[in-house]
């Protein structure tokens, strides 16, 4: 492997681990404080992509009930990733109040909290496609104007070229990180939501607003799956209502291989899972779908705690 | 009836085997284990069942003995045994959700490969499946007391010692442990159990809808296998079949009663695609409300009760 195509895949992997990333973080944010894995994130995640595709003022298909419908809105593409992602945040909420809270209440098992979130996502998904139809569809080719396809980080002699979509991809991942990491770590509701993570019970005695922070926890989490799906279906296009259910379990690994609710955890996954698909030796690409869960495995049996996690101890 | 059998051919077939594959879900559950695991030996006993029929034992034209149905049902029960013990002896050590993410890697590992290597027909998957009966109703020879074998075990080891450990280790997994039930090799059992019994669904699977490819017993299964489960009931091996057979009808049933006229045409036109929808609410809604499903020991007490003093 030569030093430029070597820079190349680096970015690559970067460019996709820092969306990995993003996505991941909407599934720890929750597990952190509610020991729960929220299955509609996935939905959700395709729910901020189409509704980022409706806000740019394109038209569906003609399969669904809503047949060759279409907002009488045209917003700019960076404007519209902003409303679908909060969107997404919104219908985040919506889930959290008809799923979440009711299980919650009763004091459920975590299990059968996993298991309800599995029936709205594909309740979710299955509207998607009830009212547009399971057709791919992709954003405009230029949403940023007229930018060139690729940006070399070589010489004019020896380039190295990485798809423009890419590169942005990187930047928006990286400016949703660093926001949330001062909200996390510079705020007083960062301080109030990490404590709710430590310890529920003994927060809420401290007088903090458990129930806000878990709402807002799915306003945050809801927004990063918009985000990270508007990202997901410029980089590939939006692949039908389902394509959210496949990326939510390539989530699942990056959350595992950081440590399950560890925030920091989930970054790390998500770039080393990234940059992993990315070397990917050609003749095995076929394979490149099965390494996110393949890794899953083998840290789930060597290290549960994850890459970066403390060893939890079972108490009676 | 014979007419009602000939439409209905395959969907009642569906139903039997959607009823045993739920049992195969339910076995691990009684040791509250959540494993997504079955549909990939699902997958794994369709193939077997798919490779032996077209490649090893192709037949020239007529029916395809039923005998080699059997032994490919036996072979992959011996495989996913095998493979389930590979796969249960460490991922067993897991609890609760690491379980659970654990069996939804494995089917999600097995799907590529099967979508990548040659024997398994790669994108395209295994067609023409050799049909051991002249019509689809009949593979309720092989269906029906497979479904009555399963049950009568499944029954049957509720009752047994080994039964009680299982649903010990699911009230109270450190209790049970310090009672002297060993927890993995319990669970392993339970799961290698699951394991057989879908790789020989599969394997009867493969025959019956005369194709196979790496869509077969794949997550989604997992998930509709989990709802015949849950909504059923997880509490007595009964959920698990009614479930099974219930949710697997449903569509048609939906569709009948979109097609009886009189409803509005969104209503109508709902019930026929909608189906999918109404799946997964009625999961979120049975969680909340039914949380050990529709039928529960005590719900049959009382059916049992009603019978004996009407008699």
């Amino acid at each position: 492997m030569t030093r430029s195509l070597l820079f190349q895949q680096v970015l690559n992997g970067l460019a996709i681990g820092s969306v990995y990333a993003i996505f991941a973080l909407g599934y720890t944010l929750i597990f952190s404080i509610l020991r729960i894995i929220n299955f509609t994130h996935g939905a959700i995640f395709t729910l901020g992509a189409y509704a980022t595709y409706a806000l740019t003022g394109a038209s569906f298909g003609f399969n669904g009930l809503l047949a060759n419908a279409s907002l009488p809105v045209r917003l700019p593409f960076v404007l519209a990733l902003i409303g679908g992602s909060l969107f997404a945040a919104v219908c985040g909420v919506i889930v959290e109040r008809l799923a979440f809270r009711p299980l919650r209440a009763r004091g459920s098992d975590p299990l059968l909290t996993l298991v309800s979130s599995l029936g709205v996502a594909v309740a979710l998904v299955n509207v998607i496609q009830y009212l547009f139809g399971a057709e791919a569809y992709s954003y405009p080719a230029d949403p940023f104007g007229h930018l060139p396809s690729a940006v070399n980080f070589g010489t004019a002699a020896q380039p190295i070229l990485v798809r423009t979509v890419q590169v942005i991809i990187f930047g928006v991942s990286m400016v949703v990180l660093a926001v949330l990491t001062v909200l996390m770590n510079a705020t007083r509701t960062g301080k109030a939501l990490r404590a709710v993570a430590e310890d529920t019970v003994t927060a809420s005695l401290l007088g903090i607003d458990t129930d806000r922070l878990i709402l807002l926890t799915f306003v945050i989490s809801g927004f990063l799956g918009g985000v990270s799906g508007t990202l997901v279906g410029l980089s590939v296009g939006i692949a039908g209502p389902y394509f959210g259910i496949a990326f939510g379990l390539k989530g699942l690994a990056v959350i595992v291989l950081g440590g399950l609710g560890d925030i920091p955890g989930a970054v790390v996954g998500g770039l080393v899972i990234g940059l992993v698909e990315a070397f990917v030796p050609s003749q095995y690409i076929a394979y490149r779908e099965a390494v996110p869960f393949a890794l899953l495995f083998v840290v789930l049996l060597l290290r549960p705690q994850g890459l970066l996690g403390r060893t939890i101890v079972q108490k009676v | 009836m014979p007419a009602f059998l000939a439409a209905y051919d395959f969907l009642l077939v569906s139903m039997v085997l959607a009823a045993v594959l739920a049992l195969s879900l339910y076995v691990p559950l009684m040791a509250g284990q959540l494993s997504l695991a079955s549909p990939g030996f699902y997958a794994l006993g369709g193939y077997i069942a798919a490779i032996t029929s077209t490649k090893i034992f192709p037949t020239a034209g007529g029916l395809y003995p039923v005998s080699l149905v059997l032994l490919e049902m036996v072979v992959a029960a011996l495989a996913s045994a095998v493979l389930g013990l590979l796969v249960g002896v460490p991922a067993l050590r897991l609890r609760g959700i690491f379980l659970a993410l654990a069996t939804i890697a494995f089917v999600e590992i097995l799907r590529v490969v099967s979508l990548n290597l040659d024997v398994t027909g790669g994108a395209i998957g295994i067609f023409g499946v050799p049909q051991p009966f002249a019509s689809q109703i009949q593979y309720m020879w092989l269906g029906l007391p497979l479904l009555g074998l399963c049950m009568l075990f499944v029954a049957r080891l509720e009752q047994s010692r080994t039964g009680r450990a299982l649903i010990a280790l699911r009230e109270d997994e450190l209790a049970a442990d310090a009672m002297g039930v060993d927890p993995t090799r319990y669970k392993v059992l339970a799961f290698t159990v699951s394991a057989m019994i879908a790789g020989v669904v599969g394997a009867l699977s493969a025959h019956f809808i005369n194709t196979w490819n790496s869509r077969q017993g794949t997550f989604d299964t997992g998930v509709s296998l989990m709802a015949f489960v849950l909504i059923g009931g997880s509490r007595t091996f009964v959920g698990p079949v009614v479930g099974g057979l219930v949710l697997t009808a449903l569509p048609e049933a939906l569709r009948g009663i979109a097609d009886v006229g009189g409803l509005p045409a969104w209503l109508a036109q709902f019930l026929r695609d909608g189906r999918l929808i109404i799946f997964g609410v009625m999961i979120a809604l049975g969680t909340v409300f039914f949380p050990h499903g529709l039928i529960t020991p005590t719900v049959l007490q009382r059916l049992g009760r009603r019978r004996g003093s009407a008699a």
